[in-house]
């Protein structure tokens, strides 16, 4: 492989924040013994930070070592350098070593965000859930725009089957980023979890809604459900079903419940028949179509 | 007119002109890396100062999308609420929330050491730039008074007399003949462009640009970095996260009637 086509595609993981480590790794080498560095510029800070996370990922801390001498040997007493090296120190040493650098950090800039979540995410691994959301729901109060805090949040709930507290961390996560039908999806199935199906219903729409590319040309009725919008009517019809089983049930968050939900049910019905009777271009039958058909078939009540 | 009546010897190019344009532009350079070395390092707030410098996006965040939230109603009102019994009990303020019934005042900039030094930044960056120039202009008042360097090659009308012959007293000369004094103005105003190409986007070599901005204007209005009240900032967004409350509506309220119409279901017109 060319220096030049290394170049980029490490340049496209850095963009696309993607956690390809051991490609990253492979090209970054590559990249070292060829002596592009100098040829980088000023990107070459950016690509060692790169390598750095990779080799420790791969392993190769030897390489790891390198790479982070020479980004701390340009930026001392950089807050990103300060990150780098306690991840570093957590591939080899004791978590307790890592708490300790993590802790002396915090201690003389008690606003550094990223040591901050190093620290979290350290306290969860090694097993202090209470503690890691003790520290996490301080640095949400201090950091409120941190998406991938909440959505770690979110996480640490729903780990610990507490989904309610899951599902008010993730409205956080809405508020943040209301454009992103991933996380209203999320929001729905934590919503479903938690058994509060009318809100759960009522959120799977909002995401059939986002994602049913209505802005194009092409008839609804006409279309073909793609990607998350299958899943979404399958929590529709999911929903539907525990409605139509209990037409008088209570929801925790005082969500009415919706209107003709045979209507739903059946649209949900057609929608999943339509997308797994057309998988494909030439027309080959869709993975586990039979038992999605039985399934859909079967009576609502 | 006679246009020919002004011979200008080329040693005043070579020995005013240009050494002026030279001078400036070496100033500039000299200016904006002294700026640099000038440069505190931006002071490290606290945690708590973070936290109530950021408690106003909370806010604005959930206000923004009140009109069509993603959040169904319980949550929205549980959270609007929440902020603004914080913004209310002064929650979120760096020292807590106020005690007793000692009335809140306004920081005082001049008792703040932290509002001092970024006052103190601004003056420094100042006498940087005054001082170099009151030099230059002195030295052009001193030895080159009254010179003419240049003349434009296009003509111009009589208002820009006391633009470009500023220092020559002379009602029949030409508007196109440029003194020495203009210059250096016309250097003053107009080099930012070179600037620029030297020494990249965000130098701080001009010096025209900081004219406008005193040190002591940025008392008056708050400037970010500047102390604010956050106090009384808290409480007028309490009428603000009222008035979202009630613009509030949920995006998913009606979404069942809205997909099946629109997947043709239910027409169109009925309620």
């Amino acid at each position: 492989m060319s220096l030049q086509s290394a170049l980029e595609q490490l340049a496209a993981h850095r963009i696309k924040n993607t956690r390809a480590s051991q490609d990253v790794f492979r090209n970054g080498l590559l990249v070292l013994q060829k002596k592009g560095l100098k040829k980088l510029g000023d990107d070459g800070w950016t690509f060692l930070e790169q390598l750095t996370l990779a080799s420790i990922d791969v392993g190769r801390l030897d390489i790891a070592d390198q790479c982070l001498q020479l980004i701390a040997d340009k930026f001392p007493n950089s807050p990103r350098v300060d990150c780098l090296t306690g991840i570093r120190i957590e591939a080899t040493e004791p978590p307790e070593t890592a708490l300790k650098y993590y802790a002396d950090i915090l201690e003389a800039d008690s606003a550094n965000a990223g040591i901050w979540k190093r620290r979290i995410s350290v306290l969860r691994r090694t097993g202090k859930v209470e503690k890691a959301v003790n520290e996490l729901v301080q640095f949400l109060d201090t950091f409120y725009t941190d998406v991938e805090g909440w959505l770690e949040l979110a996480d640490i709930y729903a780990t610990c089957n507490q989904y309610e507290h899951s599902l008010q961390a993730l409205t956080h996560v809405l508020l943040l980023t209301p454009q992103n039908p991933f996380y209203m999806l999320q929001a729905a199935e934590t919503a479903y979890t938690a058994e509060d199906f009318p809100l759960a219903i009522k959120m799977f729409l909002t995401v059939v809604d986002m994602t049913d590319g209505d802005d194009s040309e092409q008839l609804l009725q006409e279309s073909t459900p793609l990607g998350i919008t299958v899943r979404a009517w399958f929590g529709v019809k999911l929903c539907a079903r525990r409605i139509a089983q209990n037409t008088n049930m209570k929801s925790p968050s005082n969500t009415s419940l919706p209107k003709k939900v045979e209507l739903l049910d059946e649209l949900a019905t057609e929608r999943l028949r339509v997308a797994y009777s057309s998988s494909g271009q030439k027309g080959e039958i869709a993975k586990g179509r039979q038992e999605v058909f039985a399934w859909v078939a079967a009576p609502l009540a | 007119m006679d246009r020919l009546s002004l011979y200008l010897d080329p040693q005043i190019r070579d020995w005013v002109l240009f050494p002026i344009t030279l001078v400036m532009i070496l100033v500039g350079v000299l200016r904006h890396y002294v700026v640099v070395l000038l440069q505190s390092p931006p002071k490290k707030l606290s945690r708590a100062a973070t936290r109530e410098q950021r408690a106003l996006t909370r806010s604005q965040i959930l206000r923004a999308t009140s009109a069509n939230s993603p959040i169904p109603p319980s949550f929205y009102k549980a959270i609007s609420q929440n902020l603004s019994e914080a913004f209310k009990a002064g929650t979120y303020l760096k020292d807590g929330p106020p005690k007793g019934d000692a009335p809140p005042s306004a920081p005082n900039p001049l008792s703040d050491p932290a509002a001092m030094d970024g006052m103190m930044a601004g003056m420094k960056t100042q006498m940087v730039m005054m001082v170099p120039q009151m030099v230059i202009m002195g030295w052009i008042n001193f030895f080159f008074q009254g010179f003419v360097l240049i003349k434009l090659p296009f003509p111009l009308t009589l208002g820009f007399k006391s633009m470009l012959q500023r220092g020559i007293d002379t009602p029949d000369m030409d508007v196109r003949w440029v003194s020495s004094l203009s210059w250096y103005f016309l250097n003053f105003f107009g080099l930012n462009g070179l600037y620029r190409l030297i020494l990249g986007g965000d130098n701080s070599a001009d010096a025209s640009r900081d004219m406008t901005a005193s040190p002591f204007a940025a008392m008056g209005n708050t400037q970010p970095g500047q102390p604010q009240d956050f106090n009384k900032l808290f409480k007028a967004e309490r009428d603000n996260l009222e008035f979202a409350e009630g613009l509030y509506s949920w995006v998913g309220e009606n979404m069942e009637t809205k997909i099946l119409r629109k997947y043709g279901k239910l027409p169109y017109d009925s309620k």
